[in-house]
C-alpha cells in the first residue's frame, strides 16, 4: 500500500510517502501499529490524526490492502 | 447543482463572473477568505498552505451535495490557493447561486463550516514578518526564551559536535537494486545464506586421487570443469581430472597438480606428490550464518561484490539524500568570470560539490542575492518540501553582519536554530538548524571554514542521516613542529598524512588565518590543537581528522 503523510505528519516522519507491503489486510488498529513501528514519533498524533482509504476517511471496520492509498490526516486548517 | 472546484497555486483573480441568470438564478453570493496579517498573535507575512488534492477536492464536492440538499442551490464554485499566500491575499474563493439569497447564504456559511472540519487543506505554517536589517537576536516565530539563550552561546567543538549527533536521526531504510547502492550505508547485516565456499573445490589445475592412494599410475575416469557438480566414489587407481574451482567428487581425496603428472591418452603417471592437498575445504571462507556485511557499513566495491556473492541482490540501505546548497554573498562571481575590484571567485559550490561525492546525493545549487527580501523571494520559489530535500547548507551569511541574514533566512523557512557559533577555529559562525528531520547549517563563507566545518559538522550529520557508524579522531604524532601563538579558540589545524620512507607521518601545513587557501591542495587531515595550546613540538602526540578517502576511519 502507499502511506501518505501531510503537514506536521512530514516532520514527524521525515517524508510524505512510503511504500508498504503487508500480508493480509490490516485492520485500522493493526495499521497503526505497524506505522508506530516504523516511526514512533507518530504515537504523540495518533490520537488527532484521522485515517483516509482511497480519498476518504475510513471508518472502524475499514480494512487497508496492499492496493489502498492511505492517508493520515492530522487536524485540517483550510480556508 | 453544478459543482466547479480547482485547486491552484496561482493567485484568485478578483473578478469571477456570476452564472447567466438566464438559469433561474436569483442570488450570487461570494465570500473571500483572505490572509490576515497575524496569526497567534505574531504578525507574518505570508501564510503556506498545503493539500491532499484527490481527497480535498472529493471532500468538497461531497460537502456541497450534502448541505444543498437542504440548501437547493443552482451553481457553486469553490477555489482554494496553495502554496505560499503573501498577506491580504485570497486564499479561498467559494460564489453560490441560488434562486433565492437565503438559500445561497445558508449554503456558503455551512460550507465554510464543513470545509475547516473535513477538508485535508492545511495551514502549514506561518512565515514571519522580519525586516531586511536582520541581526543576531531577530526572533523568528515560536522561539522559546530557552533557545534564546542558547543561541547566545557559543557551544565548544564537543559540545557541538554531541548536540549535532544527538538530534540528527537515521532516516528511514529503503531497499534497492545492488547496482545503485554504492556509497550508501547498509542497514541491516548481511549474513552468508551458505558455507562458503559451498563445497571442497580444487585449487589447481590436476587430477584428483584418493589422498591415501600410493599408486605410480592411474586411469582417468571423469573430466570436472569449473562449474561440474557430478558426485562420485572414486578407486584404488582411478583419477579424475579436474579444473581449479572444480568441485571435488566426494571427499578423502587429494589434487596433484598437472605438471607434476605425464598424461598418455586418458592414464596418468603421478610424478612428485605436493606436500599440500590443493583443495580449499567448504566454509574456509565462511560458515553459513556468519555475519558477511554489518549494518553501519559504507557499501564500496568490495562489499558490494561480497552482497552479491550472498544473493543479496536488494540490500537495505539509507535513501539517496537530497541536498540543497544556497551560496550568499555579492562578491562572488562565476569561477569563469573576472572579480572586479572587491569580489572573488566563486570557490565553495566547487567544493561543496566534490565534498558530497562521497555520499550518494542528488545537490541542487543556487545562488542567492545578498538582499533579504530578494533572497527570500528567489527561495520562496524553490520547493523546499520535506520531500524534495533533506539538508539545506548555506555558504556565507553566517556572521553577524548587517548582510548576514542566513540565520534568518533558515528562521523564516521554519527551521529551530540550535547552535549559532562554535569556539573553533577557523568556522566560529557556524549555524545549525532543523525542522524535523531536515538539517541545515550555515557555512562561513571562507574556503577552509567551509572545508573544516563539513568535516567536523556537516559528515557528522551526514553519517547520523545515512546511520553510518561515524569517523572519529585518529591518534598520531607529528613529524615537524606546529608553530602556532595560543589561541583562545580550539584550531582544527590543516596537515597532510603521507608516508615517508615507509612510515606514515604527519605534517601540519603553513596555515596562518582562515582566508589562507592555498593548504587545500595538500591537506588530507586536520589537526586538533587545543584552546590556549600554542606550539606543538614534532613528536607530540594529537588527534587527527583524516579528511581524504584513503584514510577514511569509518567501517
Amino acid at each position: 500500500m502507499r502511506i501518505l503523510f501531510f503537514a506536521q505528519l512530514k516532520d514527524v516522519t521525515g517524508c510524505d510517502v512510503i511504500e508498504l507491503a503487508v500480508s493480509s489486510p490490516l485492520t485500522g488498529e493493526q495499521f497503526w501499529k505497524i506505522l508506530i513501528e516504523k516511526f514512533p514519533a507518530l504515537a504523540n498524533h495518533q490520537k488527532n490524526v484521522r485515517l483516509a482509504r482511497n480519498w476518504e476517511y475510513a471508518g472502524g471496520e475499514t480494512q487497508f490492502t496492499n492496493a489502498d492509498e492511505v492517508a493520515l490526516i492530522p487536524p485540517v486548517s483550510g480556508g | 447543482m453544478e459543482i466547479e472546484i480547482q485547486l491552484t497555486n496561482e493567485p484568485i483573480g478578483e473578478k469571477i463572473s456570476p452564472p447567466s441568470a438566464a438559469g433561474g438564478c436569483g442570488a450570487w453570493v461570494e465570500f473571500h477568505g483572505v490572509v490576515r496579517g497575524e496569526e497567534n498573535g505574531e504578525k507574518i507575512s505570508a501564510l503556506e498552505y498545503e493539500a491532499y488534492p484527490e481527497m480535498a477536492t472529493r471532500e468538497i464536492r461531497r460537502l456541497l451535495e450534502e448541505i444543498s440538499s437542504k440548501n437547493p442551490c443552482l451553481v457553486a464554485k469553490v477555489i482554494h490557493r496553495l502554496g505560499t499566500i503573501p498577506v491580504g491575499e485570497t486564499a479561498i474563493y467559494v460564489g453560490v447561486a441560488a434562486k433565492h439569497r437565503g438559500e445561497a447564504i445558508a449554503l456558503l456559511a455551512e460550507f465554510m463550516d464543513c470545509l475547516k472540519q473535513d477538508v485535508p487543506i492545511w495551514k502549514r505554517r506561518a512565515l514571519p514578518a522580519v525586516s531586511a536589517n536582520v541581526n543576531l537576536r531577530t526572533s523568528g516565530s515560536g522561539q522559546s526564551a530557552d533557545s534564546h539563550r542558547r543561541l547566545q552561546k557559543v557551544l565548544t567543538l564537543d559540545d557541538a559536535i554531541s548536540e549535532i549527533e544527538s538530534r540528527c536521526q537515521p532516516l528511514p531504510a529503503v531497499r534497492v537494486p545492488l547496482a545503485e547502492a554504492f556509497g550508501r550505508v547498509l542497514r541491516e547485516t548481511v549474513s552468508a545464506p551458505e558455507d562458503f565456499p559451498d563445497h571442497d573445490r580444487s585449487t589447481r589445475d590436476g587430477f584428483a586421487i584418493l589422498n591415501d592412494d600410493a599408486s605410480e599410475h592411474f586411469q582417468i575416469v571423469d573430466t570436472l570443469h569449473a562449474a561440474d557438480w557430478k558426485p562420485r566414489d572414486l578407486k584404488t587407481g582411478q583419477a579424475v581430472r579436474i579444473a581449479t574451482g572444480a568441485p571435488l567428487p566426494c571427499g578423502n581425496l587429494r589434487v596433484v597438480m598437472q605438471e607434476n603428472a605425464e598424461r598418455d591418452g586418458d592414464r596418468i603417471k603421478i610424478l612428485r606428490r605436493e606436500s599440500g592437498l590443493n583443495i580449499r575445504r567448504r566454509g574456509e571462507d565462511v560458515k553459513a550464518g556468519a555475519p558477511l556485511v554489518k549494518a553501519g557499513a559504507r557499501l564500496d566495491a568490495g562489499k558490494q561484490a561480497l552482497l552479491a556473492t550472498a544473493g543479496c541482490a536488494q540490500p537495505l540501505v539509507s535513501p539517496r539524500l537530497r541536498v540543497c546548497h544556497l551560496t550568499t554573498g555579492d562578491e562572488i562571481v562565476p569561477p569563469d568570470q573576472a572579480p572586479k575590484p572587491g569580489q572573488i571567485r566563486d570557490s565553495n559550490s566547487i567544493l561543496i560539490r566534490g565534498l558530497m561525492q562521497s555520499f550518494p546525493c542528488d545537490l541542487e545549487q543556487h545562488h542567492l542575492p545578498e538582499n533579504f527580501e530578494a533572497a527570500r523571494q528567489l527561495v520562496s520559489t524553490l520547493n523546499l518540501q520535506p520531500s524534495t530535500f533533506n539538508l539545506l547548507l548555506v555558504s556565507g551569511g553566517a556572521s553577524v553582519g548587517e548582510k548576514d541574514f542566513t540565520r534568518a533566512l533558515l528562521e523564516w523557512l521554519g527551521f529551530e536554530i540550535i547552535i549559532s557559533q562554535v569556539n573553533l577555529r577557523p568556522g566560529r559562525p557556524l549555524i545549525f538548524g532543523l525542522k524535523g528531520t531536515r538539517v541545515a547549517f550555515g557555512l562561513p563563507g571562507n574556503p577552509l571554514s567551509h572545508f573544516v566545518c563539513f568535516h567536523l559538522f556537516v559528515a557528522g550529520a551526514l553519517a547520523k542521516l545515512t546511520g553510518h557508524a561515524a569517523s572519529k579522531y585518529l591518534r598520531g604524532k607529528l613529524a615537524d613542529k606546529l608553530e602556532d601563538a595560543p589561541c583562545p579558540r580550539e584550531t582544527l589545524w590543516p596537515a597532510r598524512l603521507e608516508f615517508l620512507n615507509g612510515e606514515l607521518r604527519l605534517r601540519p601545513l603553513k596555515w596562518s588565518s582562515s582566508g589562507d587557501v592555498t593548504c587545500l591542495v595538500e591537506t588530507n587531515a586536520l589537526i586538533r590543537v587545543p584552546v590556549n595550546q600554542g606550539s606543538l613540538a614534532a613528536d607530540a602526540t594529537v588527534d587527527i581528522l583524516p579528511t581524504a578517502g584513503m584514510l577514511d576511519t569509518g567501517n
